[in-house]
């Protein structure tokens, strides 16, 4: 005989709540987490009470080897040998995320820390500093005067102009690597590895030496920003083939099915797919070009005037200005170099999140 | 190798032979001889994707050394209810269930019951054949003990053992270390069950097993899982109706309307579901009408 659904224990079924049973742990369990995370780091506390062994000396060389001992014992007691491994390597792993973290934060807060300084005075908010420019000031001129719009403009100048340039070579490398796999494969990737690898600054000696020592151009936004491409290039190209190599290859063979050219294969199914992977390739290309000096010094120079010819006249930027700015001894300079090189991340964490939000990927959201 | 000559189970044989005397087969298949004591059991397991609820109140009890078959249409949750007898549903995010799921009477969502060790001793076979790349055949069969840091002797032994019951010895053995990719389909899913053989795990899920192999190898697993199945407790997601008539000897019939969760619309010994259904809709569907 067979078994057929019962009706009536659909409402009480109904009445169920959801509930994630694997997300609580035992109670031994717990006081035991409890006990290995809070003792080393107790004892290590009234250590650094009582002697006086410099505080890194003793998180690096007593905290974290007891932390990882204490985590270790904890999972014997708990999971046996199997739990030992686990837990040594969620300690380093905890311990290595919280050590970039510390880097990262401690760069940051000495950036904020001394980047409000020119940007915030007595007077409050100073907006001079970001839209005035650097015409008739000089390093003993207090900071409500003068400010780096010009090198913004500059800097946003030279790098839309090496986007320009790069950013459709290099998908188009990509592309020509992932979709159209002609015979010269092995040969684009070798070149466009190997151009990763050339010093900003030889970027920079080759705009110069063939493009302006020639007579060809002035050092400009539009040299610079040459200059940049030649940086940008093989970090877009690269990043870019990495993501087209992720999309699965029965969705190219399903649109040729569908009787589609290879180029609309590409254009209509491939880089929608990889929209998002493509963006961030774009973004991880301007990431690796906005705050290089060395080919600027070569190639734009640096101008205290507010430029918006890009082939004319040299021009500042947001790293030149920082760098010119730093080595004066003057403690105005260089708190302005200070204010510059946070205005520059900002800038940065402003052109990301606007191509976070450009790249969305609406219909994936959940994948 | 002649695969075609393929023998029907002793019970479903036996229906046919009794097939006009009623009682005898009522007899024979509410209290089959074979059938041990529970293994596995799941009570009112509901389950939930986020908000969703895709599942609700499913009751099946997996007798001891038997294999029992889940069918039903696409998307009726017969694999997300398969995931929840090992705890690999909570690995999805957004995952919650109600109820619970009694190994050997104890309920595998207790907080001090360690999912790895759950998984230990049910295994799992999934859809597609997925051999660890890197290795070897003989690495591949192995890779359970070093993964799960179980100590077994005699690894050759194991080897040869574990292919053997899963048919694919005679294939491979004089290529027992070049690389798995080199297999097919149907051998890469025998090489998989192999490999979760080789921890001896007391219960074996198989989530569309076949779904991805030709006849021959269907009708090669199918063998393995009857020949497994006297010594260890089968639960096999199956889309092909003769496959758990060939294989099974329960079946549960799951089903899900439009928008609604999926629930259990029919279960008991496999040749009354397909014999003598009581629920219409469960006739439909064994008989091919829809889904």
């Amino acid at each position: 005989m067979t078994q057929v659904l019962d009706r009536e224990q659909i409402a009480e079924w109904s009445a169920q709540k959801p509930q994630r049973p694997w997300t609580k742990k035992p109670a031994r369990l717990q006081a035991w987490i409890a006990v290995a995370a809070l003792l080393p780091a107790a004892l290590v506390a009234l250590i650094f009470m009582y002697t006086d062994i410099p505080g890194p000396i003793l998180l690096v060389a007593v905290y974290f080897p007891l932390q990882l001992l204490a985590a270790g014992i904890a999972a014997v007691a708990t999971k046996g040998r199997q739990g030992a491994a686990d837990s040594v390597i969620i300690v380093l792993a905890v311990g290595a995320t919280l050590f970039s973290f510390i880097i990262l934060t401690s760069v940051l807060g000495s950036l904020i820390a001394r980047g409000l300084e020119a940007l915030w005075g007595e007077d409050g908010f100073r907006s001079s500093f970001l839209f005035q420019n650097n015409v008739y000031i000089n390093p003993s001129t207090p900071l409500e005067y003068g400010g780096l719009g010009h090198a913004v403009i500059g800097t946003l100048m030279i790098v839309l102009i090496a986007s320009l340039i790069a950013v459709p070579i290099g998908i188009a490398t990509a592309i020509y690597i992932t979709e159209v796999r002609g015979r010269a494969v092995p040969y684009v990737r070798f070149f466009v590895q190997a151009m990763s690898g050339i010093p900003s600054i030889v970027a920079g000696l080759f705009i110069l030496t063939v493009l302006i020592v020639s007579g060809a151009m002035n050092q400009s936004a539009f040299a610079g920003g040459l200059a940049y491409a030649i940086l940008m290039l093989p970090t877009v190209a690269r990043t870019a083939e990495e993501v087209l190599r992720l999309i699965p290859e029965e969705l190219r063979t399903g649109a040729l099915a569908l009787g589609s050219t290879r180029a609309r294969v590409v254009l209509r199914v491939v880089i929608p797919a990889a929209k998002t992977g493509v963006i961030t390739a774009i973004i991880l290309g301007v990431a690796r070009v906005i705050g290089e000096t060395a080919p600027l010094l070569l190639t734009s120079l640096k101008s205290d005037q507010t430029i918006l010819n890009p082939i004319a006249d040299p021009i500042a930027a947001l790293p030149t200005y920082i760098f010119d700015n730093v080595a004066l001894p003057y403690p105005g300079a260089v708190t302005r170099a200070w204010g510059a090189a946070l205005v520059l991340m900002i800038l940065v964490l402003i052109l990301f999140t606007l191509a976070r939000i450009l790249g969305r990927d609406r219909l994936n959201r959940f994948r | 190798m002649s695969t075609a000559e393929y023998e029907p189970t002793t019970e479903y044989e036996s229906t046919a032979h009794y097939e006009s005397d009623v009682t005898v087969l009522e007899e024979q298949f509410v209290e089959p001889k074979s059938v041990g004591p529970i293994e596995l059991e799941s009570q009112d397991v509901s389950v939930w994707f986020g908000k969703r609820k895709v599942l609700e109140g499913v009751n099946i009890a997996f007798p001891k050394n038997t294999v029992t078959a889940l069918i039903g249409p696409s998307g009726c949750g017969k694999s997300t209810y398969i995931r929840t007898l090992n705890r690999l549903h909570e690995l999805i995010p957004g995952a919650a269930l109600a109820g619970s799921v009694l190994y050997e009477g104890k309920d595998i969502y207790d907080t001090d019951i360690d999912p790895v060790h759950i998984r230990l001793q049910i295994g799992m076979v999934f859809q597609k054949p997925n051999p660890f790349p890197s290795m070897t055949i003989r690495g591949n069969v192995l890779s359970g003990l070093k993964l799960s840091g179980m100590k077994r002797d005699q690894h050759d032994d194991i080897v040869e053992e574990t292919l053997t019951s899963a048919g694919l010895w005679n294939e491979v053995k004089d290529r027992l270390d070049s690389a798995a990719g080199e297999l097919s389909g149907g051998q890469q899913q025998r090489l998989v069950i192999a490999r979760a053989l080789a921890v001896q795990p007391h219960v074996l899920l198989m989530d569309e097993p076949c779904s991805a192999l030709d006849p021959t190898s269907t009708l090669k697993i199918e063998e393995t899982v009857r020949e497994l199945s006297k010594d260890i407790t089968i639960v096999i997601v199956t889309h092909n109706m003769q496959q758990a008539v060939r294989v099974s000897d329960y079946t549960a019939f799951f089903l899900a309307a439009e928008n609604e969760p999926g629930y259990v619309i029919e279960q008991g010994p496999t040749t009354d579901i397909f014999g003598s259904p009581q629920d219409q809709r469960t006739l439909d569907y064994v008989n091919g009408r829809f889904g």
